[in-house]
């Protein structure tokens, strides 16, 4: 990862100045929104697919679960390699990849059972992983930084502060050794105490330590003097570099095996059929929904990181049904909902209103005495944003959203009503009763409708010049009569061509 | 059992699928029990059973799409992983999630991906041949319909011409004529016919023992066991009919239909 960094801050370099880019990353802002954006835009990719699969939740036991495999790669690192890794190590990442596959195996080997249903295995799977990490992370590595809150919801407000400092040059680390001119050494009596004697009496034996002996990297070198020019560092948050690769990945898996994931998700039989391997796509989905979620884990824990899986998929899912366009527009959703949910997090809800200013009014209108500076939840702000693009959709999508389908629904019915009307002045028209049955003023009663209804009917016939009245008496117009014909030919006939 | 096509009688046919022991269980409970049998090239077969005979069972066991207990099944003489080019597979419409967001076309060309193998996408070239597919099966205009606004009859079409673009010289297919229209039927029959014509050899799991003898010049009876399999006049009998459906099946000749037996 460090490599990775390295040739990425190199390539930053030639567009801006190095103290740029440091004020830029030191920014919270700016890094929890590019860590933000890179998990909503591999979680809607996987999650697309997750979504197709009918299999969305896996993604939530997925994230929790990715716990046990942080925990026990941990518990290796540290019993055998004697070292604890943090959270952006190969083996954590392997760790987590093993546990998201596990999960899925144990809920298969549940199911295989037949003895309960798929959601109950899942939901038998993913706890007693979980539990078991939880346990372990009290019992066995209380001292590292991995508590309750964490879990919960990540710090990604603070992921600008951890990072890893990249030097460009003036990069002369130090080495002090008591021999060294700039070593400082004093004495120390080393029987003092034991004998307790004062160091000026004569049976005292003196050695000679040296304070300030000991590596220093180029930054400590500089600060402690031992350096004439001050090393240009880069701090570089880890885990941008984290989610990065991450989505990297996942969009590479995406690009190379589009075509396998679509067919193994739309037909798996024929995929099985066709010899692509449905079960190894499927795990190896897994893995990829295990490292993003290992990924997110620091920045927004492991209950809200599934909403990046499910929302965005969710909503572009109701506002396209090409699937290509499906991936794209979650990922646009996804990013969105980052970037405006650091925003809301701050007070700012769209640029419309400011939250603080509300509870403000709120205070000054009713006394509440609320705190008046809204600072929130980044990670769950984000959530909230996604959702709220969510609802847009599920209102506004124009093929199936709520205000549109309103919409239709109401066009049929009107249409249904003329059609209803135009028949019953096709079927009567020029019959003896047609006095009687077409009588425009009490037309209203054949149909039991109200006249406010049928008043509004023929309004809307005669202004499409469907319908004419001459003396109270209603009757169709040379359009009508077609338009009548044409609605037997094509809807009342009992043709199933397909259509 | 009566009448078993055992390989004996037979040897002088090119067998385009030849079935040998097949065994496949579901938690021990036998889905097909010993299976023998032998396809000849060139033929349209219908596999006829009622409910739970085991007739999907024995198309999927024979792609290898479930485990099989026991037996060899051989496509030309070769195991199928290594003829997969040569059998085309059409599924049941109900095994699929219409809703899914892509065109006919994009699932007729699906037809294409055994042969492109893993990560190659399909190009122009391809994208004509599944629009030559779909104009075979008469849904040339509904290439750009999102699948879930086809009708049943026009996703059956739509799955027919998915196979149809592997070309294959076997075809399996699962029940293609449930449930759809009488114009669809007519397509589909056609088309089976074409591919008959042209030396294709094509094997449908049927329901409507009506039809069956109109349809199709070779059948297999299948009630877990086989319990005939052979030219459809020699084949299709009373006798062999009320064999495989128990009693059910006594006035096949009075002209009432019996078929309708739904899926297993």
């Amino acid at each position: 990862m460090f490599f990775v960094e390295e040739v990425v801050i190199q390539l930053l370099l030639n567009f801006v100045a190095r103290e740029e880019l440091n004020a830029f990353l030191r920014d919270p802002q700016h890094t929890a929104t590019i860590v933000g954006s890179l998990i909503a835009v591999s979680g809607a990719l996987l999650g697309t697919f997750l979504l197709l699969r009918g299999m969305s939740l896996t993604s939530d036991a997925i994230s929790h679960t990715v716990l046990l495999g942080i925990v026990v790669a941990f518990i290796l690192m540290g019993s055998v390699f004697g070292q604890h890794p943090d959270l952006s190590s190969v083996w954590l990442i392997v760790g987590a990849a093993a546990a998201g596959v596990a999960t899925v195996l144990l809920t298969e080997l549940i199911y295989r059972s037949g003895l309960v249903k798929q959601d109950a295995a899942l939901g038998l799977a993913f706890p007693l992983l979980f539990a078991i990490a939880v346990i372990l992370v009290s019992r066995v590595v209380s001292d590292v930084h991995l508590d309750e809150d964490a879990v919960m919801v990540g710090e990604i407000g603070v992921a600008w502060a951890n990072t890893n400092s990249h030097c460009l040059s003036g990069c002369e680390s130090v080495t002090i050794t008591p021999d060294d001119p700039r070593a400082e050494l004093t004495r120390q009596c080393t029987n003092c105490r034991d004998l307790g004697i004062s160091p000026r009496d004569d049976k005292a034996e003196f050695t000679e330590i040296c304070t300030n002996c000991g590596q220093y990297s180029p930054a400590q070198a500089w600060q402690a003097g031992f350096t004439e020019q001050e090393p240009a560092l880069v701090f570089w948050p880890k885990s941008i570099t984290v989610m990065a690769v991450m989505t990297l990945l996942t969009l590479l898996a995406i690009v190379l095996f589009y075509k396998e994931l679509k067919l193994s998700t739309f037909d798996p039989t024929l995929a099985a059929a066709l010899g692509f391997r449905p079960t190894l796509l499927h795990y190896g989905l897994m893995v990829l929904v295990s490292l993003v979620a290992v990924g997110a884990f620091d920045a927004v824990g492991s209950i809200l990181v599934v909403a990046f899986f499910i929302i965005p998929p969710a909503a572009a899912y109701l506002l396209t049904d090409r699937l290509p366009r499906m991936l794209v527009y979650s990922s646009l959703i996804g990013a969105a909902g980052a970037y405006t949910g650091y925003d809301l997090a701050r007070g700012n809800l769209l640029g419309i209103a400011n939250l603080s200013d509300i509870l403000a009014g709120l205070n000054d209108l009713f006394g509440l005495g609320l705190s008046e500076s809204w600072d929130s939840s980044i990670s769950a702000s984000m959530v909230l944003m996604t959702f709220f693009f969510f609802l847009v959709a599920w209102t506004f999508s124009p093929k199936y959203g709520l205000v549109s389908t309103m919409l239709r629904r109401r066009n049929q019915r009107r249409s249904f009503d003329h059609q209803v009307v135009l028949g019953h002045i096709h079927h009567h028209q020029g019959s003896a009763s047609a006095s009687e049955e077409l009588a425009a003023s009490t037309l209203y009663r054949h149909f039991r409708w109200t006249p406010a209804k049928m008043q509004r009917t023929l309004r809307q016939l005669r202004a499409r010049n469907l319908v004419q009245i001459e003396a109270n008496l209603v009757s169709l117009t040379e359009r009508g009569e077609t338009h009548a014909h044409q609605f037997r030919e094509t809807q009342l006939t009992n043709e199933s061509v397909g259509e | 059992m009566s009448v078993r096509s055992g390989k004996a009688p037979h040897d002088d046919w090119a067998a385009a699928l030849e079935i040998d022991d097949l065994t496949v269980a579901y938690n021990s409970r036998p889905a097909i029990w010993d299976i023998d049998l032998r396809v000849p090239e060139g033929v349209l077969m219908a596999v006829i059973g009622p409910n739970g005979a085991g007739k999907s069972t024995l198309i999927k066991a024979a792609l290898k799409l479930i485990p099989r207990a026991a037996g060899t099944v051989r496509f030309y003489g070769q195991p199928y992983e290594q003829v997969r080019g040569l059998v085309g597979y059409v599924p049941q419409r109900g095994s699929v999630d219409w809703d899914f967001p892509t065109t006919a076309l994009d699932v007729v060309s699906m037809g294409l991906y055994g042969r492109l193998g893993w990560i190659r996408r399909p190009g122009q070239g391809d994208r004509e041949s599944a629009m030559h597919a779909l104009q075979q099966v008469g849904m040339q205009d509904f290439a750009d319909r999102q699948i879930s606004q086809l009708s049943g009859g026009q996703q059956q079409r739509t799955f027919l011409a998915r196979a149809l673009v592997q070309d294959a010289r076997i075809y399996l297919m699962d029940e293609p004529f449930a449930a759809v229209d009488a114009v669809t039927e007519r397509a589909i029959i056609t088309i089976l016919r074409e591919l008959r014509a042209r030396g294709k050899t094509v094997v449908v799991v049927h329901h409507d023992l009506q039809t069956a003898p109109e349809y199709f010049d070779w059948v297999t009876l299948l009630n877990v066991e086989i319990v005939a399999s052979g030219p459809i006049a020699a084949t299709f009998t009373p006798d062999n009919l009320r064999q495989t459906y128990g009693g059910r099946v006594a006035y096949l000749h009075e002209g009432q239909r019996i078929a309708g037996l739904e899926d297993e």
